[in-house]
């Protein structure tokens, strides 16, 4: 049982993980309407600037999180607004081309900037854990799966009860509309692709405290991130960490019961059966998916 | 600015210098020179991109040594060596199709890409070509069980790389462990690896717990981990790849699993394992091709210790034994260009198999299947930050600290 429980813990911390990588991702498909193929490539850039950050000035990942996420606003806002938004209008095809040509130009400049070498930062609490009852809690994980849950919230918080954020959720729900109101569509979907960049730097940061990274990673975190919003579903802010969550559980107890790359394959069978008997993900709401963009 | 007839003359003077100045001399030599080309399918880009850089510098080193030192003719003409390089993007499709990309530029000499995927894919297409390959960086023994005749492995074959360290544990720690827990990535070479360990750890005595294999490249381990905990075995040896081996040390303090040894294979003799982990990375045992003590000297590189400091001063970084293999590799190729005094890829394939040289590498020989079962690996640990050679015992730079996990 205690196997079991541990287990279970280790699942839904890696889920909190899971999750706030992904939370960006959803963001941005929800409202914009894009699948940005580039976000990995974010994470990882913000992983970069917390490590230098930390080598240059000596500073604590959880306060270089914040360095990151200003860093990956500024750099995502620009990215929206001067050549994302040149073909928003366009088939969602041409996103995807655009999406993954900016990934693999941020994957070989960061090649030539950082090389390819494995790099990780290290604190002196890295590893550390403590026990409830027989289970072993990993400090840094658990810090990391509140931040995903704080961010969440936060994020509900801020486009629900902001103007900003009614203003985003509006050119979501209807880009035409929102422009006849007044909303200037054009910063506002530059301010939340800068938004969902700002908490990839955030997880790149987490993801750099808890395990190694390179370049190499971004498709890997592309992909994971793709799965838990999907599986999640679009419309809802919650849905990265609902997904996530899953993916995290699901993964630990496959690991548990079965061997090597069946963990993969559960993960994948798990978010197939979702999208078979909700195909608009666990919480995600249908009018985000089939919408057409004016 | 306007052109008056003496800023023309000297415009014309300096072209007419420039193009038969320049082009002068090594018209000249190239008349007597022969060049070779040799066709290297490399990962630049890509998961592998960092073990695919290191694997091109020891290609480059080759060929600036070669170049430079080599006094070895082929009708009359003093040789050279060109590599050419294609980034295979860490994926064996594509390092397969480059292979046949350098067919049709008629390059039928090959230096390996790395990693046993992307080795395996390219030698199919040597053999379909009929070009010859010298292969740093598949160590699989799958590739070699296949009946291909074309390729030519320098490494020590994949199940010697955890046998190795059954067997410097089993001479040299003190007091002897006694149960031995097996954790491996599930792609072909790492569990050809763990196979290999685990019958030399049962014909040595250690009750043997596992295998227990997690996804190549994955991140989280903590399954493998959990389900041996209970067992307490006194050494967990992982068969990984560097990002696998780095969270199988950190999960296993999260975890709170204390052996009284870790070994792995591939990733502690790569210099970022211990910057990455610090501390925990103290006494790690790891397997490795190739250490600077390796006995041994040719014409080129000299002795590993000369390859070592010439390498370091050359790029700036110590020599892995990624950017060994790969050297020795290309010295392979050249000692048997030089022998055939051709550039025949039939010619060579035979002075490949003929082959034997003891090299800054150590002995470069192959089986008839083209694997080097002639040269032992070494065993090195990380003590004080650094890549401490400690098996064999007779090229041992220091004991191996023994036992060390509190």
């Amino acid at each position: 049982m205690d196997t079991f429980l541990q287990v279970t813990a280790y699942g839904l911390l890696q889920g909190g993980l899971l999750a706030l990588v992904a939370v960006g991702f959803s963001l941005v498909w929800g409202i914009m309407n894009i699948v940005n193929l580039s976000h990995g490539a974010f994470v990882i850039l913000g992983a970069y600037i917390a490590w230098e950050v930390q080598g240059w000035f000596g500073l604590d990942p959880f306060l270089g999180m914040f360095v990151s996420a200003i860093v990956l606003f500024c750099v995502g806002y620009v990215i929206q607004r001067y050549l994302i938004n040149l073909i928003v209008n366009g088939p969602v095809f041409i996103t995807l081309l655009l999406t993954f040509g900016i990934n693999m130009a941020l994957i070989q400049g960061m090649n030539l900037v950082f090389t390819a070498d494995f790099r990780s930062i290290q604190t002196s609490y890295g590893s550390n854990s403590f026990e409830i009852g027989n289970i072993r809690i990993p400090l840094v994980r658990l810090l990391a799966f509140l931040l995903a849950i704080v961010i969440t919230f936060a994020l509900v918080a801020f486009v629900k009860r902001t103007r900003t954020g009614i203003s985003i959720m509006a050119t979501g729900m209807d880009r035409g509309a929102a422009r006849l109101m007044g909303i200037r569509a054009r910063h506002v979907y530059a301010l939340t692709f800068a938004i969902s960049a700002a908490l990839a730097g955030m997880a790149g940061t987490m993801i750099a405290t808890i395990e190694t990274f390179d370049p190499s990673k971004a498709g890997k975190f592309t992909l994971m991130a793709f799965v838990v919003a999907v599986l999640g579903g679009l419309g809802n802010m919650y849905g990265a960490l609902v997904g996530g969550l899953l993916i995290g559980l699901v993964e630990a107890w496959a690991g548990q019961y079965l061997s090597g790359t069946w963990v993969n394959g559960i993960a994948f069978l798990v978010l197939i059966l979702v999208l078979i008997f909700r195909p608009n993900g666990l919480v995600g709401k249908a009018f985000y998916a089939a919408r057409v963009e004016i | 600015m306007k052109k008056t007839p003496r800023t023309s003359a000297a415009i014309i003077a300096a072209s007419c210098l420039a193009v038969f100045g320049i082009n002068a001399i090594p018209a000249a030599s190239a008349a007597d020179v022969v060049t070779i080309t040799l066709g290297a399918s490399v990962p630049l880009t890509g998961s592998l991109a960092k073990e695919g850089l290191l694997t091109k510098e020891g290609y480059q080193f080759c060929q600036e040594k070669v170049n430079a030192l080599s006094t070895a003719t082929i009708g009359g003409k003093q040789k050279k060596i060109d590599i050419v390089y294609q980034d295979d993007t860490s994926k064996p499709d594509v390092a397969a199709q480059n292979l046949s990309k350098f067919n049709d530029k008629g390059i039928k000499l090959i230096l390996s890409s790395y990693g046993s995927a992307n080795v395996n894919a390219q030698a199919a297409v040597v053999e379909l070509n009929k070009q010859t390959m010298v292969d740093s960086g598949g160590a699989d023994d799958a590739i070699f069980n296949k009946g291909y005749t074309r390729t030519f492995n320098v490494m020590s074959p994949a199940s010697e790389y955890a046998t190795s360290m059954v067997k410097a544990i089993s001479e040299m720690a003190k007091p002897k462990p006694v149960t031995m827990a097996f954790l491996s990535a599930d792609d072909g070479f790492s569990k050809t690896v763990t196979l290999g360990g685990m019958k030399a750890a049962t014909a040595l005595g250690f009750t043997v717990i596992g295998p227990q294999y997690f996804p190549n490249a994955t991140s989280d381990v903590s399954a493998a981990l959990n389900k041996i905990k209970a067992d307490k075995p006194d050494v967990i040896l992982g068969s990984v790849h560097f990002v696998e081996g780095v969270a199988m040390i950190k999960q296993a303090k999260e975890l709170g699993i204390t052996p009284k040894s870790f070994a792995q294979t591939v990733a502690p003799p790569i210099l970022d394992f211990a910057t990455t982990l610090g501390p925990l990375a103290e006494n790690v045992l790891g397997s490795s091709q190739w250490s600077s003590v390796v006995k041994g000297q040719e014409k080129y590189f000299g002795k590993a210790s000369n390859y070592a400091s010439e390498f370091l001063a050359r790029f700036g970084h110590e020599a892995t034994y990624h950017n060994a293999e790969a050297s020795a590799a290309c010295l392979a190729m050249v000692l048997a260009i030089e022998k055939t005094k051709s550039a025949d890829a039939d010619k060579i394939k035979t002075a490949l198999s003929a082959l034997d040289v003891q090299s800054f590498f150590g002995r470069i020989k192959f089986d008839s299947t083209g694997q080097n079962t002639f040269k032992p690996m070494v065993v090195i640990q990380i003590q004080k930050g650094k890549i401490i050679t400690v098996w064999p015992r007779a090229i041992a730079q220091a004991k191996m600290i023994w036992p060390y996990v509190k």
